[in-house]
């Protein structure tokens, strides 16, 4: 009677060994790395607001400050959303009978607010605070991207807690000026960017804050 | 696991050591008892990590769903964001507003500051500007958010059972009040809550002017009317006393809990607080009480005796007082005879008493407590008037309170009106007087003699259900309103959020009798003030709006303040004190003494969970009263803790557990009220038992002649704390007297040197002298009377959760700050009760700069910040437990259960959005407010600078009476804190270990009497 098991048995044997090791390997390096995509993220999510509200004709086309809406930007945890009152000083003089602002104007008779959908959204125990990354020289665009190329606004950035905490050990080449800080489009001179992150890091007193209590309390 | 306490500690069976420990928390702990050994041999309570009920199969069934809904769980939630329509000018949204406001209890005016979220009220502070509060606030201020947000409040207008509009009610009214005003309103009678409100004062005016022969009566089950009648005695007329401890240097107490009792209590521990700094003028406190309190813990020197005896030790005081050199004045008093002639009162202790008394002439005071009766006070008001203390520490004032009266004596009229038929209409606003009326009045049974009875109720409670109209009251913090403080100051009352289920105030109920009940109390109110500031010439009435709105935001209105009389003794004190002391109850039998509750007050708190959760400041007991007694008389009456017991008087009756309770005086027993109820309100209803059923009208606080059956029934087992937590006989508070601390020299020195030089090490320590700042606490225990009100303003800061009764019992209790409370004695195998010392030492996360717990945690979720703070990071918690295991201040908490979801959205609403809420399985600890700091400091950064000393205030520093907590950063050479961790007193908890705490401690330094060592 022949040998139950074949030499090349032995080969199947470790092999499988390999490919169940390798892909309990694999699988837990993809799920790791499948969570720090764009996709898992929720970076590409089509997110459907109230109100087909365009960032691009608001800053661009009027020129618009970004703090002219999000007002609490430089004393409050959060920028702030605009009241509807806020959009029908403007609204109710212009396209004050658009179709499209019907939501708005029915929220103000009606009293009742616009619930938007969030965008960029961190977790509970995590608390962020804008104020204090504007005024240390933060700029708009450094988390949220060029809001004012998007129909819609998107994710820009992954916001996990690798990428917060890139910027937090090593601020300096995400600083500009504090009076650029909503200018979508300010770049340091080229080839002194060095210099010019250091600069501004010592100008605004822009410490290094890595303790975990820093976000999370 | 071995269920070790299931049977309750056995004295009995204890092993009687030769050498009692030097510092003992528990009568257990001194004996030796093996069960606090074995207890203390596991990091937790032996029951605190097995599972409750759960069998292995159950458990698998849950582990098996739960992995199968992980999977389910991975969709991402979908975040909203709902900005306003029209965004209020002063609100920017995160940010929170502060609003002035106060809280009347018992009619007396707390000013406060609350953190409002969004217009959501979630934290009360002390307002500084005003004069009882100075900042701080008591326990019971501290729990108010969690009463606003009581999903077991009263929700609808209910007339016989049948739910009524607030319009259809007034109608009702109107309609009522025709009919009363024929013959001058003679059978409508109000049963009010004592009140200083001047709007109140003016409303019950206007019903007296339409319904002449109506008639108001304050009642209020822990009124002090024998302070009253104490002042009329002495001087004529009921005026109120206000004290000022910076002004005394020698205090008497007769039984006044002044430092955790009465509208004064958090001025007074602040002034009290502040004479306790180790100096040549250093105040001594004197204390006469029956049972132990919190300010018996801060004494000097304490006398125990019985309540009712209380009179005899005034008496002795005196006598010794009246042979004086200028103090012949006294001499009638001296010379009546004395109630109790069996007493022996200890006569080197009242000569040393009344000589301190003397020297300190002008700058002493003798203070009666509430409970004690009219003759007490009378003997307190002499003494003061002779040692000239009247305009120095004591001052007087008449019109504060509307009614001087509000106790039974006040009711006993009403009673016999409602038995004679002459009601036919009863409005009651004071708080649940079925249950807290004397038991012989039954009061629940008279109500139905009355026609209509209405209540103005926070709960529907025992009076609801007596009654035909339930009117819903409003919470104060939902409420317009005004009060006024123990000087007369008025604040304004202004809601913080509109009233969350419909409801009205006292006001508005008056407003309906005189036609006005739908104007509502804030058109009352303003236009009763705007007459008030136009005739005082406050304000013009087209400038008034301002005025109106300085007082708002300040939180006082300036120049209400009464101004104090100069009261002269009366010439017929002598005769009737005399009168009265030869009615002293005299006789062997066992007293009952009844207390105000620490915690749940009269009862009106005792659906709060937080308050019912907190450890008792002495007997550390939660969940439960207990009949309090000494371990002399549980002997005599073969009685142990925990043993049922049957307290009889005639014909009256209660059952409860009883503790024995070191330093309470014998033959006699004390019985906290306010527990034992039995309405609607589901939390408060079945926790403990009613002192009130023993209560009679003629001796609302001590009654004689009771008799103690100890009960078939098994043993009762408290949800104490006492025993939790310990830190290993290592005398972690340390205490000495001002002499021995003054001689640099003795064994308490050395200790506090050896708890202070470096400790040899291997490694150089981290460095943290070039961070910006270095956080560090410093806690004075000279300061500190363990009156809670930190464990409160933690609680409420911090959301930590309430476990329940259940989870106490096996050590599961979550309040991030413990007061541990030692006793010490000078007995050997017995302990001498009269011979009693007791320190309470404020007891949280120390934050360790080499902290053991960091060095065991696997996945990092406990690390060190920059600055040197002991981190916790909820979400790489795992829970593990290590932590816990390896921190020799056991400071550690953790949630056993989902404790926070356990409770109602409503009830959510309490909570500080700038904390995370900790779910199960996490461990958790004090962040010396982290929160509080990271906000502050993004406020200097913002605004280019550094965080100035003082502007960080951790939430147990900033509600603490005693101003015992001290926070700041020892970087800052002029900082409080850094001076303090200087001071000779400091002192590091478990130094040997060399944890390098940053909170450090400083040791009480105690006063006594050179002649009474």
């Amino acid at each position: 009677m022949p040998a139950l098991f074949r030499p090349r048995h032995n080969v199947m044997a470790r092999l499988s060994l390999l490919v169940l090791g390798g892909g309990a390997a694999a699988g837990t390096l993809g799920v790791l790395g499948y969570q720090r995509t764009p996709m898992a993220r929720g970076m590409q999510d089509p997110i459907e607001q109230p109100i087909q509200f365009d960032h691009r004709h608001h800053t661009r086309d009027e020129g618009i400050d970004c703090r002219f809406c999000h007002t609490t930007v430089e004393r409050s945890p959060h920028a702030g959303l605009p009241s509807t009152q806020l959009c029908l000083n403007c609204h109710s003089q212009i396209w004050n009978q658009s179709p499209l602002l019907e939501p708005v104007r029915r929220s103000f008779i009606e009293g009742k607010p616009i619930v938007w959908q969030k965008v960029n959204d961190v977790p509970d125990f995590v608390y962020f605070n804008h104020s204090i990354h504007v005024s240390k020289g933060v700029g708009c665009v450094t988390c949220h991207g060029r809001v004012d190329q998007m129909p819609a606004v998107q994710k820009a950035h992954t916001l996990t807690m690798s990428w917060c905490l890139d910027c937090h050990k090593n601020p300096a080449p995400n600083l500009r000026p504090t009076e650029e800080v909503t200018n979508m489009e300010w770049q340091p001179e080229k080839g002194k960017e060095r210099e010019v992150g250091e600069m501004l890091a010592e100008k605004n007193q822009v410490h290094t804050r890595t303790s975990c209590t820093t976000c999370h309390r | 696991m071995k269920k070790s306490m299931s049977s309750g500690p056995k004295l009995t069976s204890l092993k009687i050591l030769g050498q009692a420990p030097k510092q003992w928390r528990s009568l257990e702990e001194r004996a030796g008892s093996s069960d606090i050994e074995t207890e203390r041999r596991y990091e937790f309570p032996p029951d605190a990590d097995t599972l409750d009920e759960t069998s292995r199969r159950g458990f698998i069934h849950l582990m098996g769903a739960s992995l199968a809904l992980t999977g389910a769980a991975c969709t991402r939630p979908n975040q909203k964001v709902v900005p306003y329509v029209k965004q209020p000018p002063e609100v920017t949204p995160g940010n929170a507003l502060h609003f002035a406001t106060a809280y009347a209890l018992e009619g007396y005016a707390m000013g406060l500051l609350v953190d409002s979220h969004s217009g959501r009220p979630t934290k009360i502070e002390g307002n500084p500007d005003h004069p009882d509060s100075l900042g701080a606030t008591s326990v019971y201020e501290q729990a108010l958010p969690l009463g606003l947000y009581d999903d077991h409040r009263a929700k609808q207008l209910a007339h016989k059972g049948q739910p009524l509009a607030w319009r259809s009610f007034l109608a009702h009214i109107a309609g009522r009040g025709i009919e009363l005003a024929k013959d001058g309103g003679a059978k409508l009678r109000f049963l009010v809550e004592p009140s200083t409100s001047p709007l109140v004062a003016e409303l019950k005016g206007r019903v007296l002017q339409k319904f002449p022969k109506a008639k108001f009566v304050s009642f209020s089950a822990v009124a002090s009317d024998g302070a009253a009648e104490g002042a009329r005695l002495a001087f004529g007329k009921p005026l109120e006393a206000r004290h000022d401890l910076t002004k005394a240097q020698v205090i008497l107490s007769l039984d006044a809990d002044f430092l955790t009792d009465g509208p004064e209590q958090v001025r007074l521990h602040r002034e009290f607080s502040a004479g306790r700094t180790p100096s040549h003028d250093m105040s001594r406190l004197y204390v006469v009480e029956p049972c132990l309190t919190p300010t018996g813990t801060m004494a000097d020197h304490r006398l125990r005796i019985r309540g009712s005896e209380v009179v005899a030790v005034a008496q002795a005081v005196l006598a010794e007082l009246a042979k004086q050199p200028g103090l012949d004045g006294l001499s009638a008093l001296a010379g009546l005879p004395r109630a109790q002639p069996q007493i022996r009162v200890d006569a080197r202790w009242a000569a040393a008493a009344a000589k301190d008394l003397v020297t300190a002439r002008g700058k002493s005071l003798v203070i009666a407590g509430r409970r004690q009766p009219a003759a007490v006070h009378a003997l307190a008001h002499a003494m003061n008037a002779a040692l000239g203390n009247i305009g120095t520490s004591v001052t007087f004032r008449t019109g504060v309170r509307h009614d001087a009266l509000a106790g039974s004596e006040a009711l006993r009229g009403l009673v016999e009106e409602i038995a004679a038929g002459g009601v036919d209409t009863l409005v009651i606003t004071a708080r649940n007087p079925v249950y807290g009326a004397p038991v012989d009045f039954k009061l629940d049974k008279l109500l139905s003699r009355v026609g209509e009875t209405m209540y103005l109720a926070l709960h529907e409670d025992e009076t609801a259900a007596a009654v035909t109209t339930i009117v819903p009251a409003a919470h104060s913090l939902e409420s317009w309103g005004d009060a006024r403080g123990t000087d007369g100051t008025a604040s304004i009352i202004q809601p913080l959020i509109a009233p969350l289920w419909s409801s009205v105030t006292e006001a508005d109920l008056l407003a309906a009798f005189v036609g006005e009940g739908d104007r509502g109390t804030y058109q009352l109110l303003k236009t009763y003030w705007q007459r008030q500031a136009t005739t005082q010439g406050w304000s013009t009435m087209p400038g008034f709006e301002g005025t109106w709105e300085s007082w708002l935001s300040k939180g006082v209105i300036d120049r209400t303040a009464i101004a104090p009389e100069t009261p002269r003794v009366d010439g017929g004190l002598t005769a009737a004190v005399g009168g009265l002391l030869s009615k002293v109850p005299a006789g062997g039998e066992i007293e009952v003494s009844f207390a105000v509750d620490h915690k749940v007050f009269d009862g009106r708190f005792a659906n709060n969970v937080w308050l019912q959760e907190l450890p008792h400041p002495i007997t550390k007991i939660t969940w439960d009263n207990a009949i309090l007694l000494s371990r002399t008389t549980a002997k005599v009456q073969e009685i142990e803790t925990g043993d049922i017991v049957r307290v009889e008087i005639g014909d009256r009756h209660v059952t409860g557990p009883a503790y024995i309770q070191p330093g309470h005086a014998d033959e006699s027993v004390t019985i906290a009220l306010g527990y034992g109820r039995k309405g609607a309100e589901a939390r408060g209803v079945g926790i403990g038992f009613n002192a009130n059923l023993l209560r009679p009208s003629d001796a609302p606080w001590f009654t004689r002649g009771a008799r103690l059956a100890k009960t078939a029934r098994p043993r009762h087992r408290f949800g104490i704390t006492q025993d939790h937590w310990a830190m290993e006989e290592r005398q972690p508070a340390i205490a000495t007297t001002l002499k021995e601390f003054e001689s640099k020299k003795g064994e308490v020195h050395e200790l506090i040197e050896a708890r202070r030089r470096p400790n040899p090490v291997i490694h150089t320590p981290v460095d943290y002298s070039k961070q910006p700042y270095k956080w560090a606490m410093a806690i004075d225990l000279s300061k500190c009377s363990g009156c809670n009100a930190c464990v409160m303003g933690c609680a409420s800061e911090n959301n930590t959760p309430v476990v329940g009764r259940e989870n106490v019992r096996i050590g599961r209790e979550m309040f991030w700050i413990r007061l541990d409370r030692y006793y010490t004695d000078k007995g050997l195998n017995d302990f001498d009760d009269d011979h009693l010392e007791t320190i309470t030492q404020p007891h949280m996360c120390m934050h360790c700069e080499t902290a053991p717990c960091e060095y065991v945690c696997p996945v990092n979720a406990t690390v060190h910040s920059d600055e040197g703070l002991n981190e916790m990071v909820y979400n790489r918690c795992i829970g593990t437990r290590y932590c816990s295991n390896n921190c020799p201040y056991k400071a550690r908490r953790f949630n056993f259960l989902d404790y926070q979801d356990a409770i109602s959205p409503v009830e959510k609403m309490h909570r500080n959005p700038n904390v995370t809420v900790r779910s199960r399985g996490i461990m958790e600890k004090c962040t010396y407010c982290v929160q509080r700091i990271e906000s502050k400091r993004i406020d200097a950064r913002v605004e280019g600078r550094a965080i100035k000393d003082g502007e960080i205030q951790t939430a147990c520093q900033q509600v603490c009476p005693g101003g015992a907590i001290t926070f700041g950063s020892l970087n800052d050479a002029e900082a409080k804190v850094t001076k303090l961790h200087e001071d000779e007193r400091r002192y590091n908890l478990l130094h040997e270990l060399n944890t390098r705490p940053r909170t450090a401690y400083l040791a009480r330094i105690r006063n006594p009497n050179p002649e009474l060592s």
